[in-house]
Parts: structure tokens; sequence; C-alpha cells
């Protein structure tokens, strides 16, 4: 009788808490919005699933010697996750249209605003007591602005890794929801006739140049900002290793196998910060709602730093690329080029838009760079 | 006190994270097209890459006329005979 007692208090039903349930259903709703909408599924099932298991009563998957834990020491608290991924994803961007066109970096600058913005809503909203965040947490919720989410992961990892497991489903859920998001306030702020103005074909683009530009990239990042350099250094390594296509075979790797591989733990990792006691709580809310606001304003800001570029540049620019400043890369560029063609069939803006998508990936990086460099050295 | 002192270090932060991410990218624009200039120009004189990458050195010397051509120019001639054929055998069928 003794024995059979024991084994019923060691069972998922005797032990289970009310936030363990909670967040089973939270990470099933994951995989559900992954699997039955197709949102992100590359790392929301991964992430879901990584929830559920965090939240098994009694199984210690996430806690000290358990394995999900044991991904996340590895992986994030380490920062390697977020930069081998960096790497593939350098390996897998083309920066000719963005060679083709330098102002469009303008762009990819604009719609950072979006997350200096947000920072200070966080500051604000703790300043009246709403929240109680510090500078480091609100630095790390504005990067979700950036729409870019292995940035997001390394920079909530090196700041406010207790929030991590918010700031990362916040900003994959927004780069799923980017179609969404991004095309009313890109309507609400352009006109018709701006939004039908063509641009004119690009110029061919050099393998030499595509060469050069990232060690060119590399330097300067060396010389004036080391705290991008991590994120910048792995992002060009991969770049290079494409475009010097002497190297193909490990190319082939970064964007393929090592990539996915690293997706796959990241997410699972990603999903152990997923406990109900560290994700059941008010402030989870706060930076779900901040996201959304930075999301919007570097949107915002990207469409008008375009309109502006348009009047200075004497035409010739669509704004609707400017809101491929944030870095979700290809969705941004898509949804520019599909508002384009909405005003005028034959208005392809896609090779435009890629430009500012890839200057919005180098931006959200200098800007983690120097949240890094003001939080942690000052 | 340190609500206000919260306050300006998140004003501090904004106004210099925003003013870097500008110069950062605007010395890349500047710097960019200056490298575009040069190597455009280097290349004028040099001509371009080859688009697979510069081929490894080998031991094997490379085999000039590949195969290929060889194997064309002896399927044309075939094919230019049946199409050849079956016009005169068209035009004769017609000025019986």
């Amino acid at each position: 009788m003794e024995k059979l007692l024991h084994l019923w208090e060691n069972t998922g039903l005797y032990q289970i808490t009310s936030g363990q349930g909670f967040m089973i259903i939270i990470g099933m709703l994951l995989l559900y919005l992954a699997i039955n909408k197709n949102f992100e599924p590359l790392l929301l099932v991964p992430i879901g699933f990584g929830g559920v298991l965090a939240n098994i009563p009694g199984a210690g998957l996430a806690d000290p010697g358990g394995i999900l834990y044991l991904f996340y020491t590895i992986g994030i608290e380490s920062g390697a996750f977020p930069l081998i991924i960096f790497m593939g994803v350098g390996a897998m961007t083309d920066f000719g249209p963005l060679l083709a066109n330098p102002k469009t970096l303008f762009l990819g600058a604009a719609a950072q605003f979006g997350i200096f913005a947000t920072l200070m809503g966080a500051v604000l909203l703790s300043t009246f007591g709403v929240f109680d965040f510090s500078l480091a947490d609100a630095a790390a919720i504005g990067i979700i602005g950036g729409a870019d989410g292995p940035t997001s992961i390394y920079v909530a990892s090196k700041l406010a890794p207790d929030l991590l497991g918010a700031i990362a489903v916040a900003s994959y859920s927004y780069m799923a929801l980017v179609p969404l998001i991004q095309p009313p306030i890109m309507r609400a702020l352009t006109t018709e006739t701006e939004r039908k103005i063509k641009m004119v074909q690009q110029r061919h683009v050099s393998q030499r140049e595509k060469i050069v530009f990232p060690l060119l990239l590399l330097l300067l990042v060396a010389f004036l900002l080391p705290d991008a350099a991590p994120l910048l250094g792995m992002f060009c390594f991969g770049n290079l290793m494409k475009e010097c296509a002497v190297v193909d075979r490990l190319s082939n790797t970064t964007q393929n196998s090592l990539i996915n591989t690293v997706t796959i733990f990241l997410g699972l990792a990603v999903g152990s910060k997923l406990s109900a006691e560290q994700f059941l709580d008010f402030t989870t809310l706060g930076i779900l709602l901040l996201g959304m606001v930075a999301f919007s304003i570097g949107t915002a800001s990207g469409i008008l730093m375009a309109k502006l570029l348009n009047k200075f540049c004497g035409g010739g620019i669509n704004p609707l690329i400017g809101s491929s400043g944030v870095s979700a890369v290809p969705m941004a560029a898509r949804v520019s080029n599909k508002l384009g063609l909405e005003a005028d069939p034959h208005n392809f803006l896609l090779m435009h838009a890629m430009g500012p998508n890839v200057a919005g990936v180098i931006g959200s990086a200098v800007a983690a760079g120097i949240m890094i460099n003001y939080v942690t050295g000052g | 006190m340190e609500a206000s002192s919260l306050l300006n270090e998140g004003l501090t932060l904004m106004l210099y994270g925003m003013g870097f991410v500008f110069i950062f990218l605007t010395l890349l624009v500047f710097v960019t097209g200056l490298m575009s200039k040069l190597v455009t120009q280097y290349e004028k004189s040099v001509g371009v890459l080859p688009a697979g990458g510069v081929p490894s050195p080998t031991a094997v010397i490379p085999q000039h006329g590949p195969v290929r051509p060889v194997a064309q120019a002896k399927q044309e001639p075939d094919n230019l005979l049946s199409v050849l054929s079956a016009a005169v055998h068209e035009y004769r069928q017609r000025h019986k």
C-alpha cells in the first residue's frame, strides 16, 4: 500500500501545479499556431515542444542537470547559438541590392528608431511604477523592434536572461506577423501616387565588390564598435564564405545543415525558458505589448525616412521599401513588394526592398552592440 | 530620485544609440560607394572574376577543347541530314 501511494505521489497528476498546466497549454497553442497556421514553424515547433517538456511536473528537464537546461547553458547563456545562426544568415544573404544602391542603408538605420523609442517607453513605464524594468531589461525589450530573432536572443542573454523566454517568443511571433502588422501602417503613411513610384533597374554588382564588402564592414565594426563584432563578425564570415565561391562546401554546410541543427537546439533551449514561474507574470504581457509597439514604430520610421530620401534624391525611391528596414528577412521585403504590386501590377519592388532589408540586419546588430556597450560598460 | 536617473539614462542611451547607428551607417554608405568606384576602376583594367571562383591550382594540365563540342559536331550533321532529306522528300512529292 505504501509503495502504491509512493507511485501515486510521483505521477504528474499528483504533482502538477496550475501554472505548469497553463504553460503546457501555451506550449500546445504555439504548436497549433506553427502546424496549423504555419507561423514560423521552423522555430515555433521546437519552442512550443520545449515549453511543454520544460513544464512536465517532476521531470525537471529545465532544472539544473536536465537536458533542456544543458542546451540552454551550452548554447544560449554562452551566446553561441545566436552567433552560429547569424553566420548562417550571413551565408544566405546577398549584399548585391545593397551595393547597387548604398543609400538604402539609411532606411535600415531609420527603422532602428523603433528599438530606441521602445526602450524609452519601457523606461517611462517603470518610472511611473507600472512595471519594474531596469535599464538592461528595457534595452533587451527594445531590441524586439529590430525584428531579428537571433539578435534579440543574443542581447537578452547578455542583458536580461530572466526575460529571455518572453522576448524570444515575442520577437519570433512578430517576425511571423510581419505580413499582418506592416501593411496597415504602410498604407496609412503613403499616398497612392507614392506607392506607384517605379524604381529604376539596379546596376550590375561585380563579384569582387561582393567579396570586398563583408571585409570592409568587418573592419569598420572592428574600429568603431567592437561590441557589435561578435554578431557582425560571424555575419561577415558567413557572407564571405558564400561570395568568395572557393569554399562552397563550407558555405553549403553553414546555410543548411549547421543552421538547421542549431535551430533545433536553440528552439528547445528557448522553450525551456517558458517555465511557469518565469513566464506567467504581468511583465510578459508588458513585453508582448512593448514589442508590438517597437515593431510598429520601426516600420513607420523606415517609411518616413524613405519619403525624406525620395524628396532629397529627387524622386525614384518608393517609400514602400522603407518598411523593409526592419530586419525580418525576407518577409518585410515581400510585404513591400506585395503592396507595390497592389498599387500597380507592374511595379516590382522585391529586389529594391532587399537592400534596406539587409541594411536592417546590420542596423539592428549595430544597435545591439551599442546597447550592450552602454549598459554593461556604464 | 532613482526614477528620474533611470529616465535620464534611458534618454541618453536613446540619443547616443540612434546617433551612433546613423553615424555608422552613413560612414558605411560613403565607404561602400568609394569601394565600388575603386573596384569598378580596377576591373576596367583587369577584368572581372570568374563567377565560379578562382580555379584551384592543380597538377593536371587543363584539357583545351572540351569533349562536348565534339559530340555536338557529330550529332549536328545527323540531325541536319534528316531535316534535309525530309525537305527534299517533301519537295519531290509536291513537284511530281
